[in-house]
């Protein structure tokens, strides 16, 4: 009895042991030739990042298209599902959705730089990453002047300051220009229709808001919540003048407004019966370079009278990338 | 085990049988009296009046009456589960209901209906438990608590059962079990409340020849809770009658069984007769007798 | 006649030891990224002669950095639960349950979410929530399953699954109205996530707790086995039933919170491992409850490795793969009287 007792408690000592060693377990040396850069992101975070960068992972759709809106696509090594804008970027390494990426697959890319936005990934990815020792860089984009100012920092932070400041010159030009169009023209009272079933629209707070009051709009609800659902009757008794739908497809989202029409409900607000409604780029939802081209389209629609003397829509934005 | 354990066990137990051959160990039960109320400051809905009977070693007991007479509660009162409201309930001059659940548990011993098994077991891990109350916190069974334990179910005549699952066996086996768990538990009081409920007449009286034996033997003081009249008069040196939470006699079964007595406590056209053996045996009067 | 002994014990541990390492050493190998026997070998070993500099660094952080927190993560929480599920079982005298099923999961959870939003900035004060939001769940439980002054089996089993769809509903409410924008992880982590790694303290807490608690219901293991037969026999047999009860109650409720706090609601875990251990080693509590320890141990870890490798690159969420696996064995149990 006591001979087993001694020969389990030197196997149980002997497991223990090895069970310390892996208890420490060393986090990832960072391999850089040139002393990091230290900065703060836009949630406070210090970061200090690797100089140069030369690998990148995003972990958001709207991060991957600002990427290559700064022309560092050739830098970038994994992406997040629905990361789908520009088709090339579809062809990247993927490493799950920005909820919940696959840590594994994104350490095994060796990055870096991970780049994040607070709107879509959890604190605990990043803190996870961060604990391993990885650059975090986490963006937090709540209008639209603070879309270009991440888009510019971005370009910092990863060594393309021209490329930033040259993409967010010519973005607020367009800005500018637009609110000028738009000068002494109340604005539109407009419903942002995230989905219709359940009705959820946005918040104040998100850069859509802040895109709608760009393009002449005035979102009708009024919520601290960023995505809030609605009731219909709510929305009946706000009677808002315009119905705003996001879709990739034009034609697919007036198919869609058609059969929306018949349902109980929608049939009696005004916009409805009026067809009042807009359909823009989809570009609206991730807050990138190409929100611009979202808000000029939605201005033409909610006031076509303004743009009546200026020449048509460019059909795609010259300063973004294919 | 270690030698210490067994040691201090063997002691414990040659203390026991010190105690128990030497004089009288004697159940004294002393105006004891209790009362239910649904709360504290409601009228008590059911009370035990003053109770009092005494039982020595070797002698069977029977508390007998029909059902709300009081017994499960005299019963409980014996088994120290309850204090008494008043009065005294003592074994060898220790107020029962004052022991600690162990010192108790190593003194009486209860027989009754079990709750049904969510997770069966075999009769020996059954029996075993009788001898919970004589380990520490963490303990292991020892040699000798399963010797006791084995020796019990020989007593009872189930040594046979003892791999058989406890939900598998008869009632009447399992009864024995249960009565060998009892006896595992080396108790000086033997308490058991309704044990023929659900026996044959074989089983019945299988149970209770072998209760008298195991009295005789191991000198147990027995009481025994039952509203059988007859089992009760062939087996029972002493008969305490009960109705509605009223002692109205003790003494022997033919003291205790006279036709109008019992005609009012159980409500039923009774007459008492007797027998060869001297112990009464009571029948329903049908329309033609008197 | 063969009485449950120390020796036995130690043996039937040290089986489901060696198993339980079996199982870590294929959930250090598995996973999104492949990592082949011969380079996880060579990193265990250099690892445990101290040369862990040495390391290929990608290996170096997937196994030690996300996997190795994970699996052990996964032990302690396995094992908290099956124990808490044993406990609870005892305890409730009904084979059905289970921290999940009685809806003290859902409390602790909701003690976790309130204390998060309550004051996120300290972290340490979560498990101590969760605790408080499991012990007054199952006390709520046990009150109400009640009849006529007695643990009624049926009714406890429906108060268990009304307060478990009554706390979920209050915790979708807090979240809906209050869900700012770090709360988003929040419902990925309600279905059972071992992904986030513990800060420092809250590890130690972890284990102190978790060895506390197996140890304190240990000590009532003689105990519990007469009280799964009956209050009232127990009683007789010489057990101190309120303090078993107590000291099974806190324990357990410790358990839950503690595993909850850190790992979201794990369903199933404390129903199915302490079956799968009895059929296996039989109800001897002194027996039961260390296997159950390690059987949920090696339960978590598998349930979270086959979570992340069914469908790489995405992670199912291990609350998943153990209700899939959880439910059906529960209407099995339903359906049938244990043998």
């Amino acid at each position: 009895m006591l001979r087993r007792l001694r020969s389990i408690a030197i196997g149980s000592a002997g497991l223990a042991a090895v069970v310390g060693a892996l208890l420490c377990a060393t986090p990832l040396a960072a391999q850089s030739s040139a002393a990091p850069l230290e900065t703060t992101d836009e949630t406070g975070r210090h970061v200090a990042i690797p100089q140069p960068v030369r690998r990148i992972v995003s972990l958001a759709p709207s991060i991957t298209e600002t990427l290559y809106a700064l022309g560092a696509q050739d830098r970038l090594v994994g992406v997040t599902d629905y990361s789908d804008y520009p088709s090339e970027a579809k062809q990247k390494p993927n490493i799950g959705g920005s909820i919940n990426p696959n840590l594994e697959q994104l350490v095994a890319l060796k990055p870096d730089l991970v780049v994040a936005t607070r709107a879509l990934n959890r604190r605990e990815t990043v803190d996870a990453l961060a604990r391993l020792g990885f650059a975090v860089y986490a963006t937090d984009e709540r209008t639209v002047e603070g879309v270009l100012v991440s888009t510019e920092r971005l370009a910092d932070v990863i060594g393309a300051h021209e490329r930033g400041a040259e993409l967010v010159a010519g973005l607020r030009q367009r800005l500018a220009e637009l609110k000028r169009t738009l000068e002494g023209r109340a604005p539109r009272r407009v419903l942002f229709v995230v989905w219709h079933d359940p009705l959820i629209s946005i918040g104040r707070e998100t850069f859509l808001a802040d895109a709608l009051r760009w393009a002449g709009a005035e979102s009708v609800v009024n919520s601290s919540q960023d995505w809030p659902r609605l009731s219909l009757e709510e929305v009946v008794r706000l009677q808002p003048e315009y119905l705003v739908f996001a879709d990739s497809h034009a034609e697919q989202g007036a198919l869609n407004f058609e059969a929306l029409r018949e349902r109980p409900g929608w049939r009696n607000l005004d916009a409805v019966r009026a067809k009042r409604i807009a359909i823009i780029s989809d570009a609206v939802n991730r807050p990138c370079p190409r929100l611009v081209d979202a808000i000029e389209q939605l201005a033409r629609q909610l006031h076509p009278e303004a743009f009546a003397d200026k020449q048509a829509a460019p059909a795609e934005c010259a300063s973004c990338a294919r | 085990m270690s030698p210490e354990m067994t040691s201090s066990v063997a002691q414990q137990g040659a203390a026991d049988t010190a105690r128990r051959s030497s004089a009288e160990i004697a159940l004294s039960v002393e105006q004891a009296s209790y009362a239910y109320s649904a709360s504290a400051r409601q009228a008590p809905t059911f009370t035990l009046e003053a109770t009092s009977f005494h039982a020595r070693q070797r002698e069977i007991i029977a508390i007998l009456g029909p059902n709300a007479s009081g017994k499960s509660t005299l019963l409980q009162l014996v088994a120290g589960t309850l204090a008494p409201l008043s009065g005294r309930v003592q074994l060898d001059g220790f107020e029962i209901s004052r022991l600690d659940t162990r010192t108790r548990a190593q003194r009486v011993a209860m027989v009754q209906q079990e709750s049904p098994l969510i997770f069966p077991v075999r009769a020996w891990e059954y029996v075993l438990q009788g001898r919970h109350p004589y380990g520490r916190t963490l303990r292991f069974e020892t040699d000798e608590d399963c010797g006791i334990a084995m020796n019990a179910l020989a007593q009872v005549g189930a040594e046979h059962l003892r791999d058989r699952w406890m939900d598998k066996i008869s009632g009447g086996e399992k009864q024995r079990v249960i009565l060998a768990r009892a006896l595992a538990q080396q108790p000086l009081l033997m308490l058991l409340d309704e044990p023929t409920l659900h026996l044959d007449i074989g089983a019945q009286v299988d149970l209770l020849e072998r209760l008298r034996h195991l009295a005789e033997e191991n000198r147990y003081i027995v009481a025994v809770v039952t509203h059988e009249l007859n089992l009760a008069a062939e087996f029972a040196d002493r008969v305490v009658l009960l109705h509605r939470g009223k002692c109205l006699r003790v003494g022997s079964a033919a003291e205790v069984y006279q036709q109008e007595l019992l005609e009012q406590v159980f409500e039923a056209p009774l007459a008492v007769e007797q027998t060869a053996s001297g112990r009464p045996r009571v029948v329903v009067r049908g329309k033609n007798t008197q | 006649m063969r009485p449950v002994t120390l020796r036995r014990v130690l043996w039937t541990c040290s089986a489901l030891a060696a198993v339980l390492l079996v199982v870590v050493v294929l959930a250090l190998k598995l996973g999104a990224v492949p990592i082949s026997v011969t380079d996880l070998a060579l990193s265990l070993g250099r690892v445990a002669i101290g040369r862990s500099d040495q390391l290929p660094s990608e290996y170096s952080v997937i196994v030690f950095g996300l996997r190795w927190p994970r699996i052990l993560l996964g032990i302690l929480v396995g094992a908290a639960l099956s124990v808490a599920g044993t406990g609870f079982q005892a305890l409730l005298r009904n084979p059905l349950a289970d921290p999940y099923v009685l809806g003290v999961s859902s409390g602790a959870a909701l003690g976790a979410i309130i204390s998060l939003i309550a004051s996120p900035q300290f972290p340490l004060v979560t498990p101590l929530a969760a605790f408080l939001g499991a012990a007054l769940t199952i006390a709520a439980v046990y009150l109400l399953g009640q009849r006529e002054g007695q643990l009624d089996s049926g009714t406890l089993l429906l108060a268990g699954i009304i307060s478990a769809s009554f706390l979920s509903a209050v915790i979708m409410f807090l979240m809906t109205t209050l869900a700012g924008r770090d709360l988003r992880g929040m419902a990925f982590w309600l279905m059972g996530d071992l992904s986030t790694p513990l800060p420092a303290g809250l590890r130690w807490i972890l284990l102190a707790g978790l060895l506390g608690a197996v140890a304190a219901i240990y000590t009532t293991a003689a105990d519990l086995n007469l009280l799964i037969a009956g209050e009232r026999e127990a009683l007789h047999l010489g057990v101190d039933v309120t303090r078993v009860k107590l000291v099974v109650y806190i324990s357990a409720s410790v358990l839950t919170g503690l595993a909850v706090s850190v790992s979201g609601a794990i369903g199933y875990v404390g129903l199915l491992v302490p079956h799968v251990m009895r059929l296996l080693f039989g109800s001897d509590h002194r027996l039961l409850i260390p296997t159950a320890a390690l059987g949920g141990a090696i339960a978590v870890v598998l349930a979270d490795t086959l979570a992340r490798t069914i469908v790489a690159p995405t992670e199912l969420p291990v609350g998943a793969m153990t209700a899939m696996a959880g439910a059906p064995f529960f209407i099995y149990l339903l359906r049938r009287r244990l043998p």
